[in-house]
């Protein structure tokens, strides 16, 4: 049984991608599963949605991408931050911390 | 993501649209085999791991598309493909789009054609450094305003500092001057110089690139004799040399220093070749009006600030003054607007007129494009089905109507070009600012802009309407209705009746506009002017020195040109006047001997004997001035009918005596003259205008006062009566003249069929434009209403059919098609005739001879426009007549 999984907000997505690329390089499948991985199943990203979105950011220039070979010798395209992704990072960050605290706040107040 | 960039994405996804899709191909595929190759590391057998993987991928081509509408650039590529779909449907449908682009071209091209001249003239600023701060003062008199001022006046703007950072007084450039570049120069060329104060550089931002302009000490009276010339003219007479400064020139008999040069693009308004400074005597008190002021406002001084404070000024120079009953004021208005004068408001009429030919061809262009949207319904209809959103069909329509506009405003702009060259070639127009002949009205960036727009305003105007009816459409109904032929859909009808009533009525507006004016050129052509202007030259000469300040020497020239003029082959008669009959300007107050209390007004002109032969003036009692009436003989005076119907009503005026110009200063000051005959009238306020009360006088028998302020501001003009065509005596009577003048040139010569020409050319200009809009109007509203009668019968084929089979006979049929269209038709002419009302109330100010509600325009008009739509209908309903109930019905 997967545990229970959250619909991704608006605007989430960006900084997941943003985030599971901050270590290094990733392909797509890895971007997915290390997504699923550091929100604990919570988030399942599926290509309909990651491809568009990495498409998106790369055009954005936050990200830039090559064509290298997977661990299991798979000829993959491969994604990794910018310098304007790294910024980016940073803003998103910042901003969904913002957020969540607001939120959070919001949410206990009686 | 900077511009850069994203110009870059959009020109690279552009280009390499295969690669970057293949590239695409291969990351999916490397997704899902990387998928498949983790579940079977999970254990899964080859075949299901790789169709869960699939599963899980999701569509493939969905996530693809998702993709391809991230990319930068998509929209553009839509943008692409509608307009290549759009040009294929327009390329297979030539007639439609010849209709289309004709129509629009038309339109279009018109109001290029107008908007460079109106450009030209009215919109453009004056090409001065503060444009927008130069103003002309003006006196304001019951009677309207005026230009003229006199040096009271003048010296009282002056000193008016806290609005004005400049005033300069500046002449209508006079007679002109004969230059020569020494006394000994046999043959002197005449130019155009203009006298003006010392600050008129500045106020101008003239350009100097040689030497200097005036100072103020050469500015005032005995200051010397100093010019300042033309960069055109430095080249003719000193090629451009720096040496020019220094060097002297003669201006008629008196020699002048150079000592500028101003730059090439410096153009004055009037145009000048030498400026002259005025050297005006401040403490001077003569009242005599003889040149222009401007002033340059100082920044931030509004227009109705300088006028409110010079109407104060007013007040307080008539106090000074003692002039408790003056009802004369002082006020201010833009330059550009005193040099455009009414032009402006002729042109604006008939920028109005032109747009309404682009409403037309617009209502039109609807019209066509609905029928077109109409018949394509079911392509549409099959488009939402595969899932085509509203906007995007709505999208394809409008990128269609861009296309056609683009290609109307392409064409128009062609036309329109080769139209404002052919009008300025008929017709030289008169009109201020548009150059030598009309070099000035030029295609540049600013008619360019105004093409574009309106091209596309008109595209998308003419786009949207029929875009959005069709898109609204019901899906189900239009797949069902475009399989049968039944009539079209009511609200479609609807649209497409209200723009061709709308059509109609604007057609009706423009024919009874064109009508008003054409009435207006017959009754101008149709008065008599009272004199004959076939077969007679006009030739002016100014009169430079000092043998012409006085009227002895004016009179002798007069009499040995007119003499030597006599004798050369084919002249019948000549004279020597500075006034031409439709000319005569000027105006002095008189009085009756014996009636001590009346006062009259008059218009004076005074002539060489002769003048009334040339001009064939019929002389209606008495005699005419000759060779007698000289200085020292008894005083005598010629009346015009007017003036003798009006003062003598009742009683002969022969030998009444008059006293002319009484206080009008010791220099006018005259003896009583005797009336010595009476002579028909001439109009001389204008052929619209009824003639004004004139007196005539000797040129001899003149004060010497009189003498000097014509030659000093006006040309003398020669004219000469001949046999035959007058072209082919301007040489040997310039010849002559130049003999008898001791070496004076003439210039301007023109036949006087020309200066009547010239007279009226700005309203024949006019005419012929409305001419012109009436009859593309009228042609536009007759394709209109023919285009939907014919498209109205073509889809009611089923139904004539039927009422045929009921036993409707085809007489009936082809009443009810030609009331339908009629129907239309005379909505638009009702409709036309109340906004014709108000456009003759417009144009009243251009009529002559013709009411504005003139019945004879608003009889014809309908009448031409009803008969033209009846023609248009009646092809249609011919058709429908002939329609064959077995086949049609057979067809379902």
């Amino acid at each position: 049984m997967r545990p229970k999984q959250t619909n991704l907000l608006q605007g989430t997505l960006d900084l997941l991608v943003l985030k599971a690329l901050g270590p290094g390089e990733l392909h797509g499948l890895g971007i997915s599963r290390r997504i699923e991985q550091i929100t604990q199943g919570t988030f399942l990203v599926k290509p309909g949605s990651l491809f568009p979105a990495l498409h998106r950011m790369e055009e954005a220039g936050w990200l830039s991408s090559f064509w290298g070979e997977s661990e299991n010798s798979r000829r993959a395209k491969f994604y990794q931050l910018t310098k304007a992704g790294k910024g980016q990072l940073e803003v998103e960050k910042e901003q969904w911390m913002r957020i969540a605290v607001a939120m959070t706040k919001a949410l206990r107040a009686t | 993501m900077g511009f850069c960039s994203r110009a870059w994405s959009i020109l690279r996804n552009f280009f390499r649209k295969q690669q970057i899709e293949s590239q695409l191909d291969d990351e999916i595929r490397a997704y899902v085999d990387m998928m498949t190759d983790e579940r079977i590391a999970a254990g899964m057998s080859k075949s299901e791991a790789r169709r869960t993987s699939l599963a899980e991928f999701g569509g493939i081509t969905q996530v693809k598309q998702a993709v391809r509408d991230q990319r930068a650039g998509t929209k553009l590529e839509i943008l692409w493909q509608d307009a290549r779909f759009g040009w294929r449907q327009l390329w297979y449908s030539p007639a439609f789009t010849l209709a289309v682009v004709a129509t629009l071209a038309l339109g279009i091209g018109a109001n290029t054609a107008i908007f460079s001249i109106v450009d030209a003239v009215v919109l453009k600023p004056l090409a001065y450094p503060n444009a927008d701060r130069i103003v002309q003062l003006l006196l304001i008199s019951p009677h309207g305003s005026n230009t003229n001022t006199s040096i009271p006046e003048f010296h009282n703007w002056q000193q008016q500092t806290s609005i004005f950072q400049e005033v300069v007084a500046y002449d209508r450039t006079g007679p002109g001057f004969n230059i020569s570049e020494d006394l000994a120069g046999d043959r002197p060329e005449q130019v155009h110089g203009i006298h003006a104060t010392e600050g008129y550089f500045r106020l101008f931002g003239a350009p100097v690139i040689l030497g200097r302009t005036f100072t103020p000490k050469e500015d005032s009276p005995h200051g010397g004799k100093v010019v300042v010339l033309s960069y055109d003219l430095w080249q003719r007479k000193f090629g451009g040399s720096q040496k020019a400064i220094g060097k002297q020139l003669w201006l008629g008999k008196d020699p002048y220093t150079v000592i500028g040069v101003l730059g090439k693009k410096f153009a004055s308004d009037p145009e000048a070749e030498v400026w002259i400074p005025f050297q005006l005597e401040h403490a001077d008190t003569d009242e005599n009006p003889f040149f222009q002021v401007a002033g340059l406002l100082k920044p931030g001084i509004t227009l109705a600030q300088a006028n409110a404070h010079m109407k104060l000024a007013a007040t307080q120079f008539h106090r000074v003054r003692h002039e408790e009953d003056s009802r004369q004021s002082f006020a201010v208005e833009p330059l550009r607007d005193s040099i455009i004068g009414d032009a402006g408001r002729s042109l604006r009429i008939l920028w109005g007129a032109v747009s309404l030919v682009l409403l037309i061809s617009c209502a039109n262009v609807a019209n066509l494009l609905l029928v077109r949207a109409t018949a394509r319904r079911r392509e549409f209809a099959i488009r939402s089905a595969l899932g085509a959103g509203r906007w995007r069909i709505v999208r394809q329509l409008l990128t269609e109507s861009v296309i056609l506009s683009a290609a109307g405003g392409v064409s128009g702009l062609v036309l329109g070009f080769i139209g404002v060259r052919a009008l300025l070639a008929i017709s030289p127009a008169g009109l201020p600012r548009i150059g030598e002949n009309g070099t000035a009205v030029v295609i540049d960036w600013r008619v360019l802009g105004f093409t574009l727009a309106v091209s596309l305003v008109t595209g998308i105007l003419f786009g949207l309407f029929p875009a959005l009816s069709t898109s609204c459409s019901d899906l189900n109904s239009s797949l069902k209705e475009a399989g049968k032929r039944s009539g079209t859909g009511f609200r479609q009808s609807k649209t497409r009746s209200l723009l061709v009533i709308s059509e109609v009525s604007l057609a009706l507006v423009m024919l009874v506009g064109s009508a008003l004016l054409i009435r207006t050129s017959f009754a101008l052509s149709g008065v008599n002017p009272g004199f004959d202007s076939h077969n007679v030259l006009t030739l002016e000469m100014s009169l430079n020195g000092e043998r012409f300040q006085k009227t002895a020497g004016v009179a002798q020239l007069a009499r040995e040109g007119n003499q030597l003029l006599r004798a050369v082959a084919g002249v019948e008669s000549s004279a020597a006047a500075f006034w031409l009959p439709i000319q005569v300007i000027d105006g002095l107050p008189f009085q009756v001997i014996g009636r001590p209390l009346e006062h009259g007004g008059s218009r004076w002109m005074s002539t060489s004997p002769g003048y009334l032969s040339v001009f064939r003036i019929p002389l209606l009692r008495g005699r005419d001035v000759n060779d007698h009436d000289v200085a020292g003989s008894p005083l005598v005076v010629l009346i015009n009918q007017a003036l003798a119907n009006q003062y003598f009503p009742n009683e002969n005026p022969l030998g009444k005596q008059i006293i002319i110009g009484k206080n009008m200063g010791p220099e006018l000051a005259e003896d009583p003259r005797e009336i010595v005959g009476v002579v028909g009238d001439t109009h001389n306020n204008g052929l619209g205008r009824h003639p004004e009360p004139m007196v005539i006088v000797p040129l001899a028998q003149v004060t010497n006062g009189y003498t000097e302020s014509y030659t000093d501001f006006q040309p003398l003009i020669w004219v000469v009566r001949t046999r035959s065509d007058p072209h082919q005596l301007i040489a040997g009577v310039s010849e002559q003249l130049r003999i008898a003048s001791g070496g004076f040139p003439v210039v301007h010569v023109r036949t006087m069929d020309e200066v009547m020409g010239r007279s009226t050319s700005r309203e024949s200009f006019t005419t012929l434009l409305f001419a012109i809009f009436g009859a593309v109007a009228l042609f536009l509203a007759s394709i209109g209403i023919y285009g939907i009668m014919a498209y109205s019968v073509a889809q009611r084929t089923q139904e004539i059919g039927i009422r045929m089979a009921l036993g409707a006979d085809r007489g009936a049929i082809r009443k009810l098609v030609v009331w339908q269209g009629m129907r239309l038709a005379m909505a638009g002419v009702a409709l036309g005739i109340g906004m014709a009302f108000g456009l003759a109330h417009l144009i009243a100010g251009f009529l002559f001879g013709v009411h504005s509600w003139d019945p004879a325009a608003f009889v014809s008009a309908p009448l031409i426009l009803s008969s033209v739509a009846l023609l248009a209908v009646w092809l249609p309903a011919t058709r429908a007549s002939k329609v064959d109930p077995i086949e049609t019905l057979r067809a379902e």
